[in-house]
């Protein structure tokens, strides 16, 4: 039994039988991709925390609203998450006003649409990789069981093919199909413990975004 | 796959991901050892060297050797008086005895080889060329050698062995004795244990090969080597081994050594 002396990591997924080494492969990629998501979710959502922080910053500082939307929309970049809220909902306001002859309710109901609608864009980009993390934390345990119980089922056909049965006839091939199982282990903890954590996180910016909406909404009705 | 906004982080998102990977495989492969030892081979080893260094208890200390030449010494002291003072009486004693040699000689001659019976001639010739105390002395070997005969036939079958041990000389002989009683006994408790009855009517041989213990227990199961051609007699024989664990072994340790490969003939019908 010299399988039984090196069980190195190495030789034990090259030793596996190919259905294992796919599912193994499958689920290492899925690991990869999973972890990826996570860091680009965490970057993106933190700077998203930030940059509602310093807009609120700036906005309840009292400054002049034009001047805020001049400098919004002189940027070059795409103005993202508040700062887009408001300035689709302040262009909204002043075309409306352009035009005049308007009922001050309908120039309201249109900067609202306006400010839902950069709204509900915002949060797909925010919502954005969490269904990919909610199946890879729920559905690679299961692949990397499949993977084992294939794995288990040729270590066992391996030994009803031998005449004396051993333990050590069996155990690098149980061995071989549990690694299918820690790999789908270590890809799901991880993607079921960030979802949950995203999803509040973007509970709590949706939150935020839209008691903006509510407050910016009662200021421009002031001032119309 | 990613949004727009998400491009500026990716690259480093990508560079994290792989990094907590890397970090899972070295931890894996540092943490584990992933080669198995095998210990069972070396308890093995432990328990023969450390058995023979115990026991000691066992057997009762062998008596024979000293007995035999104590014995023998108390008797012919008090008969040298008579020696000198009748010379002509002595003489046909001396015959006598010659005449006694002589017939064991030839007894021993039937069952031994030349060489005995050249040792016995120059034994003779010495005893002719010289007198009576020289007599008296080859008196006392030759009871001593008949004793050890005599318990050596009492004891052993007439194993091949026997007689070349009485010829030996004094401490390898008297170990080789020593040997040769003990295989003896454990060969007559064995022969008490086998159930005759399985073993038919002709005089079946069969050869066992045993494994001892320091302790006198049989290790493992004894090897059959020669069948007697009835497998219940076989198994007969093997179970008398079994049973009659503990075999007796001699105290001496350099003795024991002899006794852990042990090839026994059998012949349960005798």
């Amino acid at each position: 039994m010299n399988v039984a002396n090196d069980m190195s990591l190495f030789t034990l997924i090259a030793g596996a039988s190919v259905p294992v080494q796919l599912v193994m492969a499958v689920l290492i990629i899925t690991s990869l991709i999973s972890w990826w998501y996570i860091f680009i979710k965490l970057f993106t959502i933190k700077r998203a925390e930030t940059n509602a922080e310093s807009f609120e910053n700036a906005f309840w500082t009292g400054g002049d609203l034009n001047k805020l939307y001049e400098g919004i929309s002189s940027t070059r970049r795409k103005p993202q998450g508040m700062a887009s809220i408001f300035e689709a909902g302040f262009k909204e306001y002043i075309r409306h006003k352009q035009q005049g002859r308007m009922e001050v309710s309908d120039v309201m109901e249109g900067a609202r649409r306006a400010m839902r609608a950069a709204y509900n864009r915002e949060l797909d980009d925010l919502d954005a990789h969490l269904p990919f993390l909610a199946s890879v934390g729920s559905v690679s345990p299961y692949v990397g069981l499949f993977g084992t119980v294939w794995g288990i089922m040729n270590a066992f056909r391996g030994l009803a093919n031998s005449a004396q049965a051993t333990l050590s006839q069996v155990a690098p091939g149980i061995a071989e199909a549990l690694v299918a199982t820690a790999i789908g282990l270590f890809a799901a903890i991880p993607a079921v413990i960030a979802y949950n954590r995203f999803s509040s996180g973007v509970d709590r910016m949706a939150v935020r975004y839209e008691s903006f909406m509510e407050e910016f909404t009662n200021i421009l009705q002031r001032k119309s | 796959m990613i949004r727009q906004h998400e491009n500026p982080v990716a690259f480093k998102a990508g560079m994290f991901s792989l990094g907590v990977h890397a970090i899972l495989i070295i931890a894996m492969l540092v943490s584990f050892s992933w080669h198995t030892p095998q210990p069972i081979s070396i308890a093995e080893v432990e328990l023969w060297e450390n058995l023979p260094v115990a026991p000691t208890v066992v057997p009762p200390k062998p008596l024979p050797e000293p007995v035999k030449k104590v014995e023998p010494k108390p008797l012919p002291e008090p008969e040298p008086k008579p020696e000198p003072e009748p010379e002509v009486k002595e003489e046909p004693k001396a015959d006598i005895e010659l005449e006694k040699k002589r017939k064991e000689a030839e007894k021993r001659k039937e069952e031994e080889k030349k060489k005995v019976a050249e040792l016995e001639k120059l034994k003779k010739q010495m005893l002719l060329e010289e007198k009576l105390e020289k007599q008296e002395a080859l008196k006392e070997k030759q009871r001593q050698e008949a004793l050890r005969k005599l318990q050596q036939d009492m004891l052993a079958d007439d194993d091949a062995k026997a007689p070349k041990a009485s010829t030996a000389k004094s401490s390898s002989a008297a170990s080789a004795g020593e040997v040769d009683k003990y295989k003896a006994m454990i060969q007559a408790k064995i022969q008490r244990n086998v159930n005759q009855s399985l073993c038919g009517d002709g005089d079946p041989e069969l050869h066992y090969e045993i494994t001892l213990m320091p302790t006198g227990d049989v290790q493992g199961s004894p090897k059959l080597i020669k069948s007697s051609g009835l497998s219940a007699c076989d198994d007969a024989v093997e179970r008398a081994i079994l049973q009659s664990q503990p075999l007796p072994l001699p105290a001496d340790p350099n003795l024991r050594a002899e006794f852990r490969n042990l090839k026994l003939k059998f012949h349960p019908n005798e």
